[in-house]
């Protein structure tokens, strides 16, 4: 999947350090000088344990953590501030029962975004509509709360709010990890079809190598702010390079 | 939010009734038939409480039922003016702070340290004299000494809520700071606000109290139940129903306000029960 | 061999705003001392409920309706609340999905493990009981609070805390969901280890069909409130009977060649209110026949395992490897 187009995502040396400042030289180094490229319509796996730096990574590519060092582009252009990128990035996040706002029905979180790109009110009922239609809930979902849910429903609507205004680049952090197997199929499923439909780049973060490779076109293997391996998702159903991955590996058994 | 009348239990019930007949009696106090409480000489001085004079008369023979009441409204406005304003100031303040972090987050957090370690009668008297006693000193008392519960608590609730997965889906979409306050922070922690409210309104009504007790607030010839108190205090040894009419109502009061406050909070959490802390 | 668990036709019921829910529809189930059972099945099966009925340990509106559970040769649901304090403290052990829970973050290690231990143990004593459970450094971990402490090394000393007073029955709920992949088979083979050692028996509920594969001896599949399948492991999962088994093995990620598609269960789990006159299956099951919308399926020996399903192994359906 190496399409000879311009990268929706390229990072160019990453380092992000935590807690040092101009005046302490004591800061913890959470991503250590990694390079990657999405291309559209590819999605690339990051695995890792909790504490290998995969979701501050996740938090580079949104624009929500600025580097120490390095520099991030997104479609061949620097990044700039989020506000500039309305409507081009958005995220999937774990906890279905957090995903939502509690407070709102769920045709008003679906239709943020577009609210925010201040798209008039028509154009936005017909497209949560389609929207909901699209990852298969149904219109009438847009006048419910999110209490009336289940976890993978909500789930549902979160990529619903994450797709409605067609992103080039869509980051899942954990997306899939707190749903029971027969509904991490479903999402899992849903994510891949969505993608071959509307054609956007990912990020796919889990510790979960099993869903991941079954999602993803490549995977990265990250371990203490690196990269220890970069490879085909082909590569992680037969036998990976590096020793860690292959612990990864053994736990799918 | 009926439903949760119906859970309550016989405790905080009477503290909810209590409080709602309380508020409605300072409502509509000066229209009932109890006399009026400005009047001089509507009785001999000092009689004890009888059929004409309830509560007794004070020492210019008026009648203290009236006055009570009066005193009453006075106490629960005074108090209640006050807590709104401070209440709207700590949210957005505690709001800011928890969800900006950084250099924002130090200055309120350590003002709001500040202002808690600041003893709250110390801090009245300075305002008193900087601004004369009056009603206007004591809504300033009582904002500076509850604004850091509002400020405390709602940043804290503000943290938890920041990295939920709504908030961090609605700033990757661009949504101006402003936006996400409004539409997704604020609903969620109102709960907390209007628990922290009830805590706030008996605090200050125990400061508005204190601060009339001490001639800093309401000044005569109007009356609230900290300055009736002080008025009684003058002559308890042979007319004590002034101190103890105008101390039970206000012993009443708070007690209305801190059993509603947990009946609110028992039924915005249910899960936690009424503990002691 | 003699059974730690006894459990027959259990029914257990939840009251609710909306109606009562029932949560076992008639749960049969023995569990022999020394074997590793494991209870799969997804959220709202009921499994988290049968674990839980095993101490008792259940919330006030739950309300045992039929059946009976004994444990150790005790009735838990009949016995005085004394006697269950004791079954409880003396011949169970539990460990729960989250460690930061079931730690109480004001109290060092040490003294949490001396109450786990019940009595006034020694430092080398608790030293030890922490070694076993494979804790590196036990001296500095008995010193520490829990948040101190990573994810791994807490469930570790809930392991250790839970086996201290070498009880005859674990029960462990979803042990490694919320650690990391890479360390989850270490921590899962750390609580065989000790279980292995006391001869105690181990229930273990999970969806992680995985780490059950290496680890349990048998397979109890839960749907609807019902156990539709048990039986060896090798057995169960290699060559399921039971529709729902087979439809939950294709639909878990980690078997399928790459390009593959995985296969989603249509619907959701049914929400029982009352007992189940058909197969609760029937409704998302790809293969169902007249009759299994008509009568209730009652536990039947197929292919040495035991199977809730009218049509195992009378059909003769494509065989369909899950692997």
């Amino acid at each position: 999947m190496t399409a000879p187009l311009t990268p929706v995502v390229d990072l160019d040396r990453i380092v992000v350090t935590y807690g040092g400042g101009p005046f302490r030289r004591d800061g913890f180094q959470a991503v250590k000088g990694i390079s990657l490229q999405i291309a559209p319509g590819e999605t690339v796996g990051l695995v890792g344990e909790s504490g290998s730096g995969k979701t501050t990574l996740g938090r580079v590519c949104l624009g929500l953590q600025p580097p120490s060092a390095g520099e991030m582009r997104f479609c061949g252009e620097a990044f700039g501030a989020l506000r500039q990128r309305r409507g081009q990035l958005s995220v999937v996040l774990q906890h279905p029962e957090w995903a939502l706002n509690p407070r709102l029905k769920c045709g008003r979180s679906v239709e943020e975004p577009l609210v925010v790109l201040g798209t008039p009110a028509e154009e936005r009922r017909a497209r949560v509509a389609a929207m909901l239609e699209n990852v298969g809930l149904g219109a009438s979902f847009a006048e419910r709360f999110p209490g009336q849910l289940s976890g993978g429903q909500r789930q549902r609507v979160a990529i619903a709010r994450a797709l409605i205004t067609e992103p080039r680049f869509i980051v899942f952090d954990e997306a899939v990890s707190a749903l029971d197997v027969s509904v991490q199929a479903q999402v899992l499923n849903l994510v891949r079809e969505l993608q071959d439909q509307h054609g956007f780049g990912a990020l796919f973060i889990s510790h979960d190598l099993a869903a991941t490779r079954y999602i993803s076109h490549r995977i990265a293997v990250m371990y203490q702010g690196e990269f220890v391996e970069v490879a085909e998702a082909a590569r992680f159903y037969g036998e990976p390079e590096h020793p860690y991955s292959r612990k990864l590996m053994a736990a799918i058994g | 939010m009926f439903s949760i009348l119906w859970r309550l239990d016989r405790l905080s019930r009477f503290g909810l009734g209590l409080l709602i007949f309380l508020i409605l009696l300072g409502l509509v106090g000066p229209h009932l038939p109890l006399g009026d409480p400005m009047r001089i000489g509507a009785g001999p001085r000092l009689t004890p409480p009888s059929w004409q004079f309830p509560f007794g008369t004070d020492e210019l023979g008026r009648s203290f039922l009236p006055r009570v009441v009066d005193g009453i409204r006075a106490t629960f406005l005074l108090s209640a003016v006050a807590v709104i304003i401070t209440a709207v100031i700590g949210t957005l303040l505690g709001m800011v702070s928890g969800f900006f972090g950084g250099f924002a987050d130090q200055l309120v957090a350590r003002g709001a340290d500040i202002l808690f370690a600041f003893p709250a009668i110390l801090a009245g008297l300075l305002i008193a004299a900087v601004m004369g006693p009056g009603q206007i000193s004591a809504i300033a008392v009582i904002s500076v000494a509850t604004l850091p519960l509002f400020i405390r608590v709602v940043r804290a609730v503000t943290l938890g809520l920041a990295s939920r997965g709504f908030i961090v889906a609605a700033q990757v979409a661009g949504a101006s700071p402003w936006r996400v306050m409004m539409v997704h922070i604020l609903p969620n922690i109102i709960g907390a606000v209007i628990v922290q409210l009830t805590y706030a309104l008996s605090i200050g009504m125990i400061i508005e109290s204190a601060l009339s007790f001490l001639g800093l607030g309401v000044q005569p010839p109007y009356a609230s139940l900290g300055s009736l108190l002080r008025q009684g205090s003058a002559y308890l040894t042979f007319a004590p129903w002034l101190v103890l009419s105008s101390g039970a109502v206000l012993s009443a009061a708070i007690m209305s306000v801190n059993l509603t406050g947990d009946a609110v909070r028992d039924a915005l959490e249910p899960l936690k029960g009424r503990s002691l802390t | 061999m003699s059974h730690i668990v006894t459990c027959e036709n259990l029914v257990v019921t939840y009251r609710a705003s909306n109606g009562p829910v029932r949560a076992l529809d008639g749960v049969d189930l023995t569990i022999s001392e020394g074997e590793t059972l494991a209870i799969v099945g997804e959220s709202g099966s009921g499994k988290s409920t049968l674990g839980m009925a095993m101490g008792r340990l259940l919330p006030a509106e739950a309300e045992r309706e039929d059946g009976r559970m004994d444990v150790a040769g005790q009735p838990v649901f009949d016995i005085a609340a004394n006697d269950l304090r004791e079954l409880r403290r003396d011949l169970l052990g539990f460990v729960f999905q989250n460690p930061m829970v079931a730690l109480d973050p004001t109290m060092r290690i040490g003294r949490q493990m001396q109450r786990a231990m019940g009595r006034r143990a020694g430092s080398e004593e608790i030293h030890a009981l922490l070694e076993r459970a494979e804790l590196d450094d036990p001296a500095r971990v008995a010193k520490s609070f829990p948040h101190q402490l990573s994810g791994g090394m807490a469930q570790r000393v809930v392991i250790a805390m839970a086996s201290a007073r070498t009880p005859r029955l674990l029960i462990a709920d979803e042990p490694t969901a919320s650690l990391d992949a890479s360390i989850r088979d270490k921590v899962m083979g750390t609580l065989c280890r000790l279980r292995a050692e006391s001869g105690a028996s181990l229930v273990i509920l999970s969806h992680d069909v995985h780490m059950i594969a290496r680890h349990a001896d048998r397979v109890a599949v839960m749907y609807g409130g019902r156990i539709v399948e048990q039986g060896p492991t090798g057995r169960v999962l290699d060559a399921p009977v039971h529709p729902y088994t087979r439809a939950l093995l294709k639909a878990a990620a980690g078997h399928e060649k790459p390009g593959d598609w995985l296969t989603p269960i249509p619907g959701t789990p049914p929400l029982l209110s009352a007992r189940c006159a058909a197969c609760s299956f029937e409704p998302r099951c790809t293969v169902s026949e007249e009759n299994c919308h008509t009568t209730r399926p009652e536990p039947r020996e197929v292919e040495g395992r035991e199977v809730l399903c009218l049509l195992a192994g009378t059909q003769t359906e494509p065989k369909e490897a899950a692997r």
